[in-house]
């Protein structure tokens, strides 16, 4: 694609917004190069969007399995090291080690999925983007690139199905 | 032909039924454009009164005395300060940490199981329980420092290597508790976070300069609402609402476990854990009716968002809990009394007909006789002020149960020539301090996030429909999730 140009179109509602992904299809632009930018989350589905890729999950799947090996570390490793024989007690209990695993594997699960978050989409950013403040207002945002020459029949395509506005936007400071 | 009917309520009667059940008055069906919803909650976060910063700056003196001054002299002077000694070494620095705790566990109730049930009447009020917990265990975790006395050896319950080469015991309870509480803490602060970066977002993109928008834009991280970050925050909150929830139950039953480990009379109990952790619900859930009530009362326009129809569901689940309570608390009773084990015994005699008798019973009639009496009715439930009173006592009530398990519990012990009633003395000041802080960092707190989670009331308004079913209005539910 020469010369394209990034466009910002403007939805009031699910309905407008969902037609108007539907229409840049149409007009042979890919999922990958539009994004749908809300106030709330949309399920992909409204939008005939494919899902988000996250891996989250995966990334908080991984602090579990370090959080166990932590706890396991912790009540077992440091008695092993450092022996605190406490009268008739075992060094090596079970019921003890499950309590200090539960918790490091949860903790491990919850921090690493938080980090997941960040990782996953690039926070914190404080670099320009591409952005109106009216979307956290409750509008729904396409953002596309398409073609510079075709600018204008983009813009009245969306705009006939109900585009507030459709505009070239440029990556501002939030 | 003849037939035969139960008797009709009255016309007059049937109206003000049908204006009790209309779902228009509710919140998910009554929505506001977002950028007025958005407007509303600026404007009540930027609009402050003098008073307000009367209440902070008295709420402040306090905290320096109690937390600064008297802290200071519990530290330079020792422990001998604090009305601690033999036997009650456990005194009201621990019914603090336990108190506090169990405020802790309403945030993650009402935000976790609530959203995990998709219970809807949650979504105005889950980060103003949130703050609670978080708030609540600032508290918890300084009064364990107040309770440790020499607090610069804490270190010595971290895995680190020390000047003892001693390791940290984690076959300890208290081990368990610093682990359960540390991870209790930082995930709820975490929990907290996520659903408020879309509204910092709001509140950067409402905010023109100064401090305050660096702020924001700062702790917004830079989210915009792409698909991709929706889809990693709302993961991130699905894995959070159900991780939590058993962290939750863990943190107040090994609480329980500090006490039922030990072979100690009144204290040995298999109950206990869950008996704490509901007790833990009941006071939890009673302070947030308390809070919704001064939020509702304090704060410009949050009476659209903090509606009778909340209450509502606060009372149901108060009353619920109190029920659940009482089970608790029977069963706690009725064994040790059944079984006749002459230290136990002594212990319930010593709590029911002892000199402290009166807090007993105060205990028994506000965490039961009365939201029991008061909280059966919808009118009373859904009357703010009302469900607030009933809040504050139910915490005094909690706040006495744990005295009784507590200091009054280790009095009565295998050792009767050691029994000595216990009276805190600078532990006083130093309670006020905590409950001080707690309302100064909610306070602060109110003026600079907002404490509705506006995103998800949207969310929550989109969802729901009103539908015509025969003559009826029905309230619909659209799975958006």
């Amino acid at each position: 694609m020469s010369e394209a140009i990034t466009l910002l179109a403007m939805f009031e509602d699910f309905e407008p917004a969902s037609k108007g992904v539907e229409k840049l299809h149409e007009l042979g632009l890919n999922d990958d190069d539009m994004n749908v930018i809300s106030g709330i989350p949309i399920k992909n589905t409204i939008l005939g969007r494919p899902s988000a890729i996250t891996y989250v999950s995966r990334i908080g799947m991984l602090g579990a399995g370090m959080g166990v090996a932590l706890g396991i570390f912790l009540i077992y490793g440091i008695p092993y090291l450092y022996p605190l024989l406490v009268g008739g007690q075992p060094i090596f209990p079970v019921p003890q080690g499950l309590i200090i695993a539960f918790e490091m594997t949860m903790l491990g699960l919850m921090g690493f999925s938080f980090l997941g978050m960040f990782i996953d989409s690039g926070f914190p950013s404080y670099t320009p983007k591409e952005y109106t403040p009216e979307i956290s207002d409750g509008k729904i945002a396409i953002l596309f690139s398409c073609p510079a020459q075709d600018q204008k029949k983009f813009e009245d395509a969306l705009k006939k199905l109900g585009a507030e506005s459709v505009h070239p936007v440029e990556a501002r400071q939030l | 032909m003849a037939t035969y009917a139960k008797p009709l309520a009255r016309p007059k009667q049937h109206a003000e039924e049908e204006h009790e059940e209309n779902p228009r008055e509710h919140l998910m069906h009554d929505p506001l454009p977002r950028g007025q919803m958005n407007a509303m909650v600026m404007e009540s976060m930027n609009e402050t009164n003098p008073l307000f910063w009367v209440i902070t700056a008295v709420l402040a003196v306090i905290v320096l005395f109690a937390l600064g001054y008297e802290w200071s002299v519990l530290i330079l002077q020792g422990q001998g300060t604090a009305g601690v000694t033999r036997p009650d070494y456990w005194g009201v620095f621990l019914v603090n940490t336990v108190f506090w705790i169990g405020i802790s566990h309403a945030g993650t109730f009402i935000s976790a199981i609530l959203r995990v049930l998709k219970i809807e009447s949650r979504r105005p009020f889950t980060r103003a329980a949130e703050l609670m917990t978080t708030f609540g265990l600032v508290q918890a975790g300084l009064s364990i420092f107040m309770h440790l006395g020499r607090v610069w050896l804490v270190y010595w319950m971290f895995p680190i290597p020390n000047e003892r080469t001693i390791w940290p015991d984690f076959h300890s309870p208290l081990m368990w508790d610093l682990m359960a509480i540390t991870t209790y803490l930082l995930s709820s602060t975490m929990y907290l976070f996520l659903p408020l970066i879309p509204d910092l977002a709001m509140a950067r993109d409402r905010t023109e300069g100064g401090w305050k928008k660096i702020f924001y834009k700062i702790l917004a991280l830079g989210f915009r609402g792409t698909e991709g970050e929706w889809k990693n925050l709302t993961t991130a909150m699905n894995i959070f609402a159900f991780a939590i929830i058993p962290v939750m139950f863990s943190v107040h039953t090994i609480v329980s476990w500090d006490f039922a480990m030990a072979t100690r009379p009144g204290w040995s109990s298999t109950v206990f854990g869950p008996y704490f952790v509901i007790g833990a619900l009941h006071s939890g859930m009673a302070a947030v009716a308390i809070v919704l009530f001064l939020l509702r009362s304090t704060m410009k326009h949050y009476k659209y968002f903090i509606r009778p129809e909340h209450f509502n569901t606060m009372g149901m689940l108060m009353l619920l809990v109190s029920m659940a309570w009482a089970y608790f608390y029977f069963n706690d009773y009725i064994v040790p009394w059944y079984g006749g084990d002459k230290w136990d015994k002594l212990v319930q005699e010593y709590t029911e007909k002892g000199p402290l008798a009166y807090l007993w019973f105060t205990m028994l009639i506000v965490n039961i006789v009365i939201p029991w009496a008061t909280l059966w009715n919808k009118k009373w439930r859904e009357t703010p002020w009302l469900l607030a009173i009933v809040g504050l006592l139910i915490n005094v009530g909690m706040y006495i149960e744990r005295y009784l398990i507590i200091p009054v519990g280790v009095t009565i012990n295998r050792m009767p020539f050691t029994w000595r009633q216990y009276y805190p003395r600078i532990e006083i000041p130093m309670t006020i301090g905590t409950f001080a802080l707690f309302l100064l960092l909610y306070m602060l707190a109110s003026r600079l996030i907002p404490l509705i989670p506006v995103w998800e009331v949207q969310e929550g308004q989109e969802a729901h429909m009103i539908r015509k079913m025969g003559k009826a209005e029905i309230s619909t539910l659209s799975d958006m999730e």
